[in-house]
């Protein structure tokens, strides 16, 4: 699977998941509890605004100077005995690490969670040599047994599933046959997948941080499956997006600090681990052979350009906790990996506007995002700035629209038409008003009048009873 | 004090009653209302669908039109911070530029003018009832405008005041989005409405026409008996 | 072995063109406006941290113990009991011995049925045959963070990363000298090694707690990939 997640129109999705029933009080609960939660460690850290602007300037920084960190990153990872891989593309990347698979001979790839190689389609692209890549994350594992479903939240993934479907998804594809109790279905997962850890070949990572300092890369989980994932099989991979990467382990503990609180609402999560280089003399566990994978795939060109703020992100999902639009047609609804706020920013960047182009209208401009953000991304006003290239550069807006749009701008900048458009209301909604509603309203009003009544324009006018008023002094 | 209004251009067509209530309030309070014929609107609905080539000449209407006014006061968050971004888009422009800075440093969202600039919160109305109250997004977020209208709420005699959960969520209006995505919105604006319904209040009281119109527009079509009220028509009460 | 770096110079260059300069191979470090970790339970005491680290632990489903050295085999064996003792997998650690646990383990082990395995440098297939299938891990921590309740773990040839993982239940030994407020402590402490030349460990394991998980459905599951239970045993060595 890549970025692109559906061949399905836009509207045709939401229709679907508007529909989900599941989906939406899941989704609707698991905001809650995120933001809840985050709210509650922002508060109990105190002085939350410092601690984002701090994250802010960091990530600031380091794109700044992103050519600076790779290259201190690349020559610490060197010296450590890694080796180090620029990719500017998505297929100069899993070539790369097919090279790897092919030359280790390697049947079995154990995978810790990663955005990034969903991005690049990596999965896929070892399944064809006939490798078997097991996702060792529980929420990835099950969607990956579930035909490759693609996720629907950056931070818990299968979050769409109930248990009853999880369940089921094991007994029809692996005959699992106990019950939808979560701690059955985590016991079952866990006994699984011990035994290809300690089987596999190879183990495929992402990165939370790179650390050049120490060409370190750092990663961040709850379930302790990456720590599995690198200590046991003899070669490791490490795949990051090039914005990745801090400049020492003081910023790596401010942007982790950030990112388990505002991602599930934890001090940190039960796993940090910094790993550097291969196994030292003598170690047992680690890995023998270390590669660093770094990506681009569209990410320079956002670079210097006026999105560039969308590079701080870390992949917390904040704002996807905080969308109200999010809230109701869930992550499959945007067709990307990468959903909610953060999502419709990233997707057309990274995979154009073809595919991409409802997206940025799929918001209200409410702000909610860019509030929630850890490291301060304007989001709403990047969210609007799409908005703004797609009907000047890229011409994709609709001819009504951009019809109706010419008139407003004329309407809105001439008294006199405006004064006759007034006066014209009444009378031109007659037909559609009953009891100075309107219930059935024509054009593009009727997407309104579907779920709500819009009120019929005044009869009198606001403005002659202010003539009036000041004509005849006092009140 | 001279206060020059900005209708806006919903209250203009849809809500005059909105209107009123704002020239009647500030009257009240000690103001002397003026209207400059020439305002239509903000500029919201092209420039937020990504229209800001068409959007400017309405700007530049509104700029002119307020050119003279000493505090310029409406009844819209949305709007009010519409203007404060008049500056960022005229960013460079000779003339405009300065010109929309003096607009966006002396407009004023009208609770926020009560209290900060008036230095009232007591404005001696009086309703009976309970009441809930929806913070709009651009009012609070964007503009920064959130205890002016509670402060007010709290001293109308005779209203009782209960907290809407989830008061921050968008309302699903978003201008254009909510013809735009219809579907989407009709969700979010149900949402709103069972949480207000969950109050038990008998007054859903906001600051800003669209969100007004896109709850009360709801209410009606589910015949909740729920009275929408703009807070400027709450505070003309007595 | 130094490995191999490619395709730098152009992916680099590329970063470069976009941000409109030459490519730079050598940058000041950066002064940072904002520190608000400084602030973190600054002036705590030992003893504040400690009781921090405790109320810590309630959050983190994470049992812990004070003691001594004088009761910490009493205590030791009271958590290994409760464990289900069977099979222990220790690092090789000489501070075992320091806090009077050695000859403990070694001997009375034996005697009472729990069989003891020491992570051997030389015999890295039976160290990881041995983690795998021992019941507990006991490693000790290097810092300990009081506001997460979290162990750092430094691995080496006799300090094996699988101790803390594979087998099902964690027991961590901290001396109380090695609690810090904060990871902010950790950070630096580790940055000065750097400092000093020295080679940081190939893994450091900031550790709080059994494994979890909240992927089915938001309930939260404590053992996953992997410890399911964990004990903190907080030695006084001071």
């Amino acid at each position: 699977m890549a970025m692109k997640t559906s061949d399905d129109l836009f509207n045709h999705r939401v229709t679907k998941e508007l529909d989900n029933t599941f989906m939406r009080g899941a989704v609707s609960s698991a905001q809650e509890r995120f933001q809840t939660r985050r709210l509650l460690q922002a508060a109990e850290l105190g002085h939350w605004e410092e601690w984002r602007s701090h994250g802010e300037e960091i990530r600031k920084h380091v794109l700044a100077n992103l050519d600076f960190y790779l290259y201190q990153l690349s020559e610490n990872v060197a010296q450590r005995g890694g080796h180090v891989y620029f990719a500017q593309t998505a297929k100069e990347a899993t070539d790369y690490i097919k090279g790897i698979a092919k030359k280790k001979n390697a049947k079995k790839i154990v995978k810790s969670k990663s955005m990034v190689t969903e991005e690049i389609n990596l999965n896929t692209v070892l399944e064809e040599l006939s490798c078997e890549v097991i996702e060792t994350d529980l929420g990835e594992y099950i969607l990956q047994v579930d035909d490759h479903e693609p996720p629907s939240h950056i931070v818990v993934p299968a979050l769409h599933k109930n248990k009853e479907q999880i369940r089921d998804v094991f007994k029809e594809k692996q005959g699992y046959d106990k019950t939808e109790k979560p701690e059955e279905l985590a016991l079952y997962v866990r006994e699984k997948l011990r035994n290809e850890y300690l089987t596999a070949d190879i183990g495929i990572t992402g990165c939370n941080f790179a650390i050049a300092e120490s060409g370190s890369i750092t990663l961040v989980t709850n379930e302790g499956n990456a720590d599995l994932v690198t200590a046991l099989p003899k070669t490791q991979i490490t795949v990051m997006g090039m914005e990745r990467i801090v400049p020492t382990f003081e910023e790596m503990e401010v942007l982790v600090s950030l990112l388990t609180r505002s991602a599930v609402g934890q001090k940190l999560t039960s796993y940090i681990t910094t790993l550097t280089g291969i196994k030292e003399e003598g170690d047992t566990d680690g890995p023998e052979e270390f590669h660093l994978v770094i990506v681009d795939n569209g990410r320079s060109d956002i670079l210097g350009g006026e999105f560039q703020p969308i590079l701080q992100c870390i992949r917390c999902a904040a704002c996807v906790n905080a969308c109200p639009v999010y809230r109701h047609v869930g992550g499959h609804t945007y067709g990307s990996i990468y959903s909610g706020p953060v999502g419709v920013v990233l997707s057309p960047l990274l995979g154009g506007y073809d595919d991409y182009k409802e997206l940025p209208y799929a918001s209200t401009l409410c702000g909610a995002c860019t509030d929630a953000c850890p490291v301060k991304i304007p989001l709403h006003q990047l969210i609007h700035r799409h908005r703004q290239v797609i009907v000047e550069n890229e011409g994709r807006a609709p001819v009504s629209e951009k019809l109706l749009m010419k008139a407003f701008g004329l309407g809105a900048s001439s008294p006199t038409l405006y004064k006759m458009a007034a006066k014209m209301a009444s009378p031109t909604m007659s037909p559609f008003t009953k009891d100075n509603k309107i219930s059935n309203g024509p054009g593009p009003l009727k997407a309104w009048t579907e779920t709500r009544d819009f009120p019929a324009p005044n009869k009198d006018n606001f403005r002659n009873w202010l003539k009036q008023r000041s004509k005849g002094g006092e009140q | 004090m001279k206060v020059t209004l900005f209708a806006t251009c919903l209250v203009d067509m849809f809500q005059g009653d909105v209107g009123k209530a704002v020239v009647e309030v500030l009257e009240r309070l000690g103001c002397d209302i003026d209207f400059p014929e020439n305002q239509i609107c903000c500029g919201q609905p092209a420039y937020n669908s990504g229209y800001v080539k068409e959007s400017k000449n309405a700007m530049k209407k509104m700029i002119s039109a307020f050119e003279q006014a000493e505090y310029v006061v409406s009844p819209s968050g949305s709007c009010v911070y519409m203007f404060k971004e008049y500056p960022d888009v005229f960013q460079g422009d000779p003339i405009w530029e300065q010109k929309a800075q003096a607009l966006a440093d002396k407009t004023y969202e009208f609770t926020e003018f009560i209290v900060n600039v008036l230095k009232i919160e007591d404005v001696g109305a009086h309703l009976e009832g309970t009441a809930t109250y929806h913070t709009s997004c651009h009012m609070t977020r964007l503009l920064g405008v959130k205890e002016a209208p509670l402060k007010l709420l709290r001293q109308v005699k005779g209203l009782q005041y209960v907290e809407l959960p989830g008061k921050d969520r968008c309302c699903g209006f978003g201008g254009t989005f909510s013809v735009k995505m219809g579907n989407i919105s009709g969700e979010m604006v149900t949402e709103k409405v069972h949480d207000v319904e969950q109050t038990g209040a008998d007054i859903l009281i906001g600051a800003d026409a669209g969100c007004l119109i896109n709850i009360g527009g709801r209410i009606n079509r589910q015949g909740k008996p729920i009275k929408v009220m703009h807070i400027a028509e709450v505070l003309n009460c007595q | 072995m130094i490995g191999t770096i490619e395709n730098r110079d152009a992916f680099l260059s590329k970063i470069a063109q976009q941000l409109g300069r030459a490519p730079k191979t050598e940058l000041a470090q950066p002064i940072w406006q904002y520190q608000p970790q400084d602030r973190v339970l600054k002036d705590a005491t030992k003893d504040e941290l400690v009781e921090v680290l405790v109320e810590q632990c309630k959050n983190i489903h994470t049992d812990i113990v004070l003691t001594d050295t004088a009761n910490l085999t009493k205590d030791l064996q009271k958590v290994v009991d409760n464990y289900g003792g069977h099979t222990v997998v220790t690092w090789k650690d000489e501070r075992f011995e320091r806090y009077g646990l050695t000859s403990f383990m070694t001997e009375h082990w034996s005697q009472m049925g729990i069989q003891l395995y020491e992570w051997n440098p030389a015999q890295h297939e039976e160290n990881i045959r041995q983690a795998e299938k021992a019941n507990i891990g006991i490693t000790i921590s290097e810092i300990t963070l009081a506001e997460s309740g979290t162990a750092v773990l430094f691995s080496s040839k006799n300090k094996g990363r699988s101790v803390s993982f594979l087998p099902e239940k964690s027991i961590i030994l901290i001396p109380k000298s090695t609690i810090v407020p904060r990871m902010t402590q950790a950070a630096r402490f580790i940055r000065e090694k750097i400092r000093d030349g020295e080679q940081i460990a190939s893994c450091i394991n900031l550790i709080t707690g059994p494994s979890n998980s909240a992927d089915i459905e938001m309930i939260l599951i404590v053992g996953v990939h992997g410890p399911i239970k964990a004990t903190y045993i907080v030695i006084e060595d001071q």
